[in-house]
């Protein structure tokens, strides 16, 4: 089963960590990578720029609006997300656990459908959903 | 608890608490000791498992109350504390009501009007840095004074009497309209990029880099995009700090001294922060409301582009420099449009324009290095030499002394 591990926190909170708190939040990561490498579970890891990069996108009848930034400001931002291939949402539970979870929060949600592509290999890489 | 992290919890919110904490009191001194007051109570209350669901809104009623009970303290002696506000009571979750009346809009005005009460025209150049590291990012008076290589007491000194011309200037506290509400954020885009500069090339000391200076100015350029994601000069300025800050590494030899960006490796640019820089332009630039930070970081970016120093696209940079001039002329703009001029069509072109730029750039060290540079490929070596002892005289830190030395010594022995 094909899990995503949404990740939340808020961007004021880690732009003030000290680099020392920041690396053990990186450590952390590592760790998850580590487990998640070894036991054949990792599929996806994806780290997004800051908020302050974004555009949203709407449409006002037939004209596309494009705003400036998230459309609005909340005190959490999605961060990132990985996506992780696990027997049961047990297991998935168990291998978040090895995140930083001192600050923000972290969902799982069950995936139905994905497809990316295998950017270093430049193939397309289908997993289903089972 | 751990204190970094809890620390960390407190500078996040400090722009936010304070911003709100000066509007309600309208003192900037007052609300930092308000705020002081708020961080011992949350130091005593908080804990990893018990963190109010709204740190920011907590740490503003707590900062109120304790605002308050100072002036109802003042009151008693001087009978001159306004009678309209009221202490918010400190439940387990006061916060909750206050959070939904402080929307975006509210936080987005009054921290505007912080950092521009930090950097008033009013304030002297230094007296804004201070002030806007001291208020608005929290560092320490310590912190700061080394960071400008003057005496913690000297520091104290100049914030003291920045909040005293700050008084004296009895600043409004109305929402600003909006051409008011640009000439802030200008204002404030500016002392952020002054904050990156001290940083990025310091004028005094031993260090060419002070890094904690770029990153505070950086954090504080984030915010600032957050709160007006809108405003395509500020996504420019912090693309412009980003990828100046890319190649920190590079800019430094292993001994510490300055390596110019013809030198450096580029393999050490920080690759991260010029994606994030390049994308923040693009998105600026569509917009079409060109000013100077998106043409810098315009800049800026053209440089990332390049392989090698070598393949620069020096008629891009030329022709972006020609628009700085125009929005924002300056000698050293014109002096760095020489330096692209020379690459062009030759040193005696880039020379020629230096000629009119002697008078206002006399003190400048960088004048006189390519002053030399172009004289030096022109065989002129001796004239060389004597630019290079000009530099030497105006340089403000060893670093520079030694590059100048380096640079002087390669010429001397061609």
């Amino acid at each position: 089963m094909l899990f995503s591990v949404l990740i939340y926190a808020s961007e004021d909170f880690i732009d003030a960590l000290p680099p020392e708190e920041l690396a053990t939040v990186y450590q952390k990561h590592g760790a998850f990578h580590e487990h998640t490498k070894t036991n054949n579970s990792f599929a996806v890891a994806t780290k997004l720029m800051s908020t302050g990069t974004s555009v949203t996108i709407n449409k006002d009848k037939d004209d596309f609006i494009v705003t400036d930034g998230p459309f609005a400001e909340t005190k959490e931002q999605f961060m990132g997300f990985y996506v992780i291939d696990c027997p049961t949402l047990e297991d998935a539970i168990e291998a978040v656990k090895i995140l930083p979870l001192d600050h923000g929060r972290i969902e799982i949600r069950p995936v139905e459908f994905f497809e990316g592509a295998d950017f270093k290999n430049a193939e397309r890489l289908v997993i289903s959903a089972s | 608890m751990p204190s970094a992290w809890l620390s960390a919890h407190l500078r996040a919110a400090r722009p936010r608490v304070l911003a709100a904490l000066n509007r309600v009191f309208g003192d900037i001194d007052l609300a930092e000791d308000a705020f002081q007051d708020a961080s011992l109570k949350a130091l005593k209350a908080w804990s990893p498992d018990r963190m109010p669901a709204d740190p920011v809104a907590w740490l503003i009623i707590a900062g109120r109350n304790a605002g308050i009970d100072t002036l109802r303290k003042r009151k008693k002696e001087t009978l001159t504390a306004p009678d309209d506000l009221e202490p918010l009571p400190e439940g387990p979750h006061p916060e909750d009501e206050l959070t939904q009346s402080l929307d975006h809009a509210v936080y987005r005005d009054d921290i505007l009007r912080l950092l521009f009460t930090c950097c008033h025209p009013v304030l002297r150049r230094d007296q804004q840095i201070a002030l806007s590291l001291k208020i608005v990012a929290g560092l320490a008076v310590e912190e700061i004074a080394r960071a400008f290589l003057v005496q913690a007491k000297t520091m104290e000194q100049r914030i003291t009497r920045a909040k005293k011309r700050l008084q004296a200037a009895k600043l409004s506290y109305e929402e600003p309209d909006r051409t008011a509400r640009a000439e802030r954020l200008s204002a404030v885009a500016n002392a952020i990029y002054l904050i990156f500069n001290e940083g990025y090339a310091a004028s005094q000391g031993e260090e060419l880099i002070r890094e904690p200076l770029c990153e505070e100015a950086i954090r504080l350029a984030r915010l600032i995009v957050r709160l007006f994601p809108e405003e395509p000069e500020l996504r420019g300025l912090l693309a412009l700090c980003l990828i100046q800050h890319s190649r920190r590494k590079a800019r430094l030899s292993r001994s510490g001294a300055a390596v110019t960006l013809e030198d450096q490796d580029r393999s050490l640019w920080d690759r991260k922060l010029i994606a994030e820089g390049n994308i923040l332009l693009e998105a600026a630039l569509r917009k079409a409301r060109p000013g100077p930070f998106q043409i810098e970081a315009a800049i800026a970016s053209t440089h990332t582009q390049a392989a090698t120093y070598a393949t620069t696209d020096w008629v891009e940079i030329d022709r972006l420099y020609r628009a700085l001039e125009h929005i924002r002329p300056s000698p050293v703009v014109a002096l760095n449009r020489a330096v692209v001029q020379a690459k062009l069509n030759g040193a005696q072109a880039g020379l020629c324009r230096l000629e009119q730029l002697a008078g206002s750039l006399e003190r400048y060290p960088n004048f006189h290095v390519v002053r030399a540079t172009f004289l030096e490929e022109l065989g002129l070596a001796e004239e060389a030499q004597a630019a290079y002892r000009k530099a030497l005289e105006f340089a403000g830190t060893n670093v520079d002394r030694d590059h100048i030395r380096r640079k002087m010594k390669v010429s001397g022995g061609q």
